[in-house]
């Protein structure tokens, strides 16, 4: 990552012509070619972009990005500041972070499944993935506990099979389908196969408190 | 099918059925509405499998017959038709409308495939329309909104002999309403949680006949279903499982300090004064009330910010508070309470700045427990 701050002018050739007139803003070039110019508003929004893949060329103070059918000039007047970096690998954008977070409360207060229930382990091991979590509940029974945001019929299903593989190795075990919400189907079939469904209260587990106090 | 029927009885029972046209259906034949002729009546139907509407009206028919329409598609068009005699008839896969010089022709569907709408639990008893539609309306207003917490969108209806009793709350405020009724038994006892917004909707759209009848399946068996009959119309709606909080203990049964003050002019005040707690910068909109021998001033506003304040008489005991008191409330709840209470003098009763407050109407010599009760949780003043 290229980051430099410079006077410049910007000239675009492409699908339709613009300018952008001698000023400072900050122009970004990334690893994969791409070079961003952005002014000291409008967040994450450039004033002018080429996307990869494209070409830069840089002769003495100009430089030229060319892409299919599309220019991008851009004019150094002055350099204020140029520095790179090596980001390395980016892990992604992760959607399923509240799960996790969620697997992670829970083995801490097993309770709040049934009084009583103390942790075995978390991400138990099956020969077709692991499970979320393995609890005994107050008698010693083994439960498996599956965690979702957002419970649907595929939850049940594949808490099913993991009951079915884990049952061959652990003998009887319950099942407990864990979530926020749950879809009435999924409500439904899990009543029919025998499992049991518990809401979760994120905010609850996380120990936030509503800023607005209630009746209980 | 052959019939003839009145524009406006039609469009009213389309209507009707087009109630429990599901959004996002699980089977295409659900999108359908269900016109049954037979004898002197037509029935329209709809279902969705949380809901089913079904209502009856006298037609001239020729001929009898069933079939399925879209049903949205329907409802529009019966809406548009001009105020005249409806002639419906079917033509191989397609239903005909015809009315004045109109004519629409529909595309019929698989009526085969159309599920058997749930039969009419057990009657529990009834109670006039009206009666029925404001006491839903009044306490509707406290239900949750927010499907996390499924078992907070319902209303709580309790049956005790003649007694029926409804309840709703959002964890912020809870409203009871209490009221007589006709019970099928004397001695009948029963609970169920009702979807609030099926609840307020079909209440309020009964109001057409004189009477509203109530029927529910008994005890555990099966799914739990509440039914609800008036003016020719029926309704079945699948209720809310789960438990709903304890609530009675929630009732303060002792006020240290009770404040009455005109609804109408407190209602204004509340408005004008909120104006500025919406700009303040805070997580959430406040409005202070602060109750002496002088009466009641409102307060809204931080500092820094925009305020506004307001004098408004009222009536005040506040011996048991020393004689003054400070509390905070989010005035879109405090407004809710103030309309859902409908009556000219709103009585509010506390026990402490940090303990809810009961809102009730004008209190009446002759009763000891007011028939509707909206409690509502102050704010933490800061500061």
């Amino acid at each position: 990552m290229r980051l430099v701050i410079a006077r410049c002018s910007v000239d675009y050739v492409g699908r339709l012509t613009a300018h952008l007139p001698l000023a400072t803003r900050l122009l970004l070039v990334k690893a994969d070619g791409s070079v961003s110019v952005h002014a000291d508003d409008r967040a994450y929004k450039p004033l002018m972009w080429m996307s990869p893949p494209c070409t830069l060329q840089v002769q003495d103070d100009v430089w030229t990005l060319t892409a299919k059918g599309e220019q991008l000039v851009i004019s150094l007047d002055e350099v204020l500041s140029d520095t790179s970096h090596d980001l390395g690998t980016d892990p992604g954008l992760q959607k399923d972070g509240v799960e996790k977070h969620l697997q992670e409360l829970l083995a801490d207060r097993c309770d709040v499944l049934g009084a009583g229930w103390t942790l075995v382990r978390r991400e138990y091991p099956t020969d077709i993935g692991p499970v979320d979590l393995l609890c005994r509940d107050a008698t010693g029974a083994h439960v498996l506990v599956e965690i979702k945001r957002h419970a649907e019929i595929d939850g049940v299903e594949q808490l099913s099979r993991y009951l079915q593989r884990v049952s061959t190795v652990l003998g009887d075990v319950k099942g407990v389908l864990a979530a926020q919400t749950f879809k009435p189907q999924a409500k439904v079939l899990a009543a029919d196969r025998g499992i049991t469904c518990v809401q979760l209260d994120y905010d609850a587990l996380r120990g936030l408190e509503s800023s607005t106090p209630t009746l209980f | 099918m052959e019939l003839r029927v009145e524009r406006d009885a039609l469009a009213d029972a389309v209507a009707w059925g087009a109630r429990s046209l599901p959004a996002r259906p699980p089977m295409q034949v659900l999108l359908g509405l269900l016109l049954e002729a037979s004898g002197g009546t037509l029935a329209v139907s709809g279902f969705d499998y949380e809901m089913s509407s079904r209502v009856e009206l006298s037609a001239h028919a020729d001929e009898d017959g069933r079939v399925l329409v879209p049903g949205r598609l329907l409802n529009d068009i019966v809406r548009s038709l001009p105020s005249q005699p409806v002639d419906v008839r079917t033509e191989s896969n397609r239903l005909v409308l015809s009315c004045g010089t109109s004519r629409f022709t529909l595309p019929t569907m698989q009526v085969d495939d159309y599920p058997a709408l749930p039969a009419m639990p057990t009657v529990a008893g009834a109670l006039e329309s009206d009666v029925f539609a404001s006491a839903v309306a009044q306490v509707a207003v406290a239900a949750g909104r927010v499907d996390t917490l499924p078992q907070l969108t319902g209303v709580r209806v309790e049956i005790d002999g003649d007694q029926l009793t409804l309840a709703a709350t959002d964890r912020y405020r809870l409203a009871v309403r209490t009221l007589s009724w006709r019970p099928e038994q004397a001695d009948l006892q029963a609970t169920a949680l009702v979807p609030a917004k099926t609840l307020a909707d079909t209440a309020k759209a009964l109001t057409g006949g004189p009477e509203v009848t109530l029927a529910l399946t008994s005890g555990s068996a099966g799914e739990g279903m509440i039914g609800f009959e008036g003016g020719g119309k029926r309704t079945t709606t699948r209720l809310i499982d789960g438990e709903f909080p304890k609530y009675r203990a929630l009732l303060p049964t002792e006020a240290a300090a009770v404040a009455e003050v005109q609804t109408a002019a407190f209602v204004e005040a509340v408005r004008r004064v909120q104006l500025v707690s919406l700009v303040a910068a805070r997580n959430a909109p406040v409005v202070r009330l602060s109750f002496s021998a002088d009466g009641m001033v409102l307060e809204a506003g931080g500092a820094d910010d925009a305020q506004a304040s307001e004098r408004l008489e009222c009536g005040w005991e506040g011996e048991g508070v020393g004689g003054e008191m400070s509390i905070a409330f989010n005035p879109s709840y405090l407004l809710d309470g103030l309309s859902a209470v409908d009556s000219d003098i709103t009585t509010l009763s506390f026990t402490a700045s940090a303990r809810p407050a009961v809102l009730t109407g004008k209190r009446q010599p002759d009763e000891d427990v007011p028939a509707y009760r909206y409690l509502l949780m102050p704010v933490r003043l800061s500061g």
